[in-house]
């Protein structure tokens, strides 16, 4: 009934798309991140407002809008990028860029105004506090992957938008958790589900690993 | 460092996706994806010809949409007024018939609206059109949803504004669950309905109609309009499904012993 290597295929599929979005994710968080906490600017409230309500961005939404950017009658459909697992990398990306630049604005905004009150006075730069926050090595790096992870993997309307669910190539986990579904196998959906929160069990293990190692 | 981590990662992201295109974009429907036949044709043709076939299944109205905008290299639909349409106004080259089942009615065993005792698609539409029995219908622009309205418009009904006629705007298989659950009548392609695995009380209680023939259609995008299109190999599958070994993939697709589509030759 259920082909074994189809749901090997389809775990890799997701893994692969869900890691590499959400690394992505997460260095453009910091950078961002950082440079919006750091600075004060005109518009840097309206800014940070509007990068937490897209945290609420419905999936299916962002799915439509990197849909629509690369369609082939779309402004970015030159790339040939739809219905590749590029494509699913993107709209993941899109959907958990709002929730760890926000949660990375409100670590920094906590801890960099006491960091810099010390350390202006010993002759830092903010170039210097930068690089002492970053090496923190605070536990909250780890968090922010594992929530962003978390949304990633278990997403499916964008992914599946702008993927298409294609046989070997984006049918990730959650693509093939609703075709099983569509074709009235309940059950294998289910087994189905139960695998995908035991992958995000293991990587929540090693993640809070790495973490109390530091 | 970072800048140069990401202008690596971003190539890396674009250089595994600039491999040329030796693969085909077949829009198609979740009636031949459901049943399985979709992959089947798929890795076949993979294996005699070298080309992939990526195959998107989502409703025939999102197909055709899809195709529309240049994001398919072939279509392959039910829906045969909306397939000729297309090619008049110029996004396809040429209909082809690829292959055919039927629709059934399906609904509770004990079948309370008495339709299996009936011998014509109007009668059976009007039985159902009554308040006393519920109906689902999939209300999403596919290509079972075109032939539920057409079936309507032939017994010259409109049971939009029945408080029996239930919406459900989704697939075939949540529509089915809908119809099990409210003990109520749905309309199916019968490919979908020998594959689906989640019948519960619900069977076939109208069928052979001539009304309820279910053609489908094979289409090669035009390149005069998205000059992009694999239309070679496009033309290849299409050849290879009417006239070569995937017509008798399609022949030979069976489940539960029984065959699903039929062609025509």
């Amino acid at each position: 009934m259920l082909n074994y290597n189809q749901v090997i295929e389809s775990i890799f599929i997701s893994l692969h798309v869900s890691l590499f979005s959400t690394l992505l994710s997460f260095i453009t968080s910091i950078i961002l991140g950082y440079w919006i906490a750091i600075n004060s600017f005109r518009l840097k409230k309206i800014i940070v407002s509007v990068l937490g309500s897209l945290t609420s961005i419905p999936p299916v939404c962002a799915g439509l809008l990197v849909y629509l950017l690369i369609s082939r009658s779309g402004p970015l459909g030159w790339m040939e990028i739809l219905y590749t697992p590029t494509a699913m990398i993107i709209a993941q990306f899109v959907i958990i860029l709002p929730i760890m630049i926000t949660l990375i604005i409100q670590y920094v905004e906590v801890e960099y105004p006491p960091f810099r009150e010390e350390l202006i006075s010993y002759g830092a730069t903010k170039w210097d506090l930068i690089k002492l926050l970053l090496k923190n090595k605070s536990g909250v790096y780890f968090t922010i992957l594992l929530i962003g992870f978390g949304r990633a993997i278990s997403e499916y309307g964008a992914a599946a938008i702008v993927g298409g669910s294609i046989d070997h190539v984006t049918r990730n986990m959650t693509a093939m958790i609703a075709l099983e579904t569509a074709k009235g196998n309940i059950l294998t959906g289910v087994i189905l589900g139960l695998i995908l929160i035991s992958i995000s069990l293991i990587i929540s293990f090693m993640i809070n690993f790495l973490k109390a190692k530091n | 460092m970072k800048t140069g981590i990401k202008a690596l990662v971003l190539a890396l992201l674009l250089f595994s996706n600039a491999l040329a295109r030796d693969y085909i974009i077949v829009q198609s429907t979740t009636s031949t994806a459901n049943t399985g036949l979709l992959d089947v044709l798929s890795k076949n043709f993979l294996e005699e010809t070298g080309i992939e076939v990526r195959a998107v299944a989502v409703g025939t109205g999102t197909a055709i949409a899809n195709a529309k905008k240049g994001d398919g290299d072939v279509l392959m639909v039910h829906a045969k007024a909306d397939e000729i349409k297309f090619v008049e106004e110029g996004y396809g080259v040429e209909r082809f018939d690829l292959m055919y089942n039927d629709f059934v009615i399906v609904g509770p065993q004990d079948d309370p609206a008495g339709i299996s005792k009936l011998n014509k698609i109007e009668d059976v539409m009007t039985v159902l059109s009554s308040d006393e029995y519920k109906f689902i219908s999939r209300d999403d622009n596919s290509g079972t949803h075109k032939k539920e309205l057409s079936l309507w418009k032939l017994a010259n009904l409109s049971p939009e504004d029945n408080a029996s006629y239930i919406k459900t705007g989704s697939g075939m298989a949540n529509t089915i669950n809908v119809a099990s659950e409210m003990n109520a009548y749905v309309l199916t392609d019968r490919g979908t309905w020998i594959s689906f695995a989640n019948k519960k009380d619900l069977q076939i209680l109208y069928e052979g109609d001539k009304a309820l023939f279910n053609p489908y259609g094979l289409i090669a995008v035009n390149p005069k309009m998205f000059p992009h299109v694999e239309f070679e190999k496009a033309n290849q599958f299409i050849e290879w499904l009417i006239n070569g070994k995937g017509n008798k993939i399609i022949q030979n697709f069976k489940i539960d012993g029984q065959q699903l589509f039929f062609t025509y030759n």
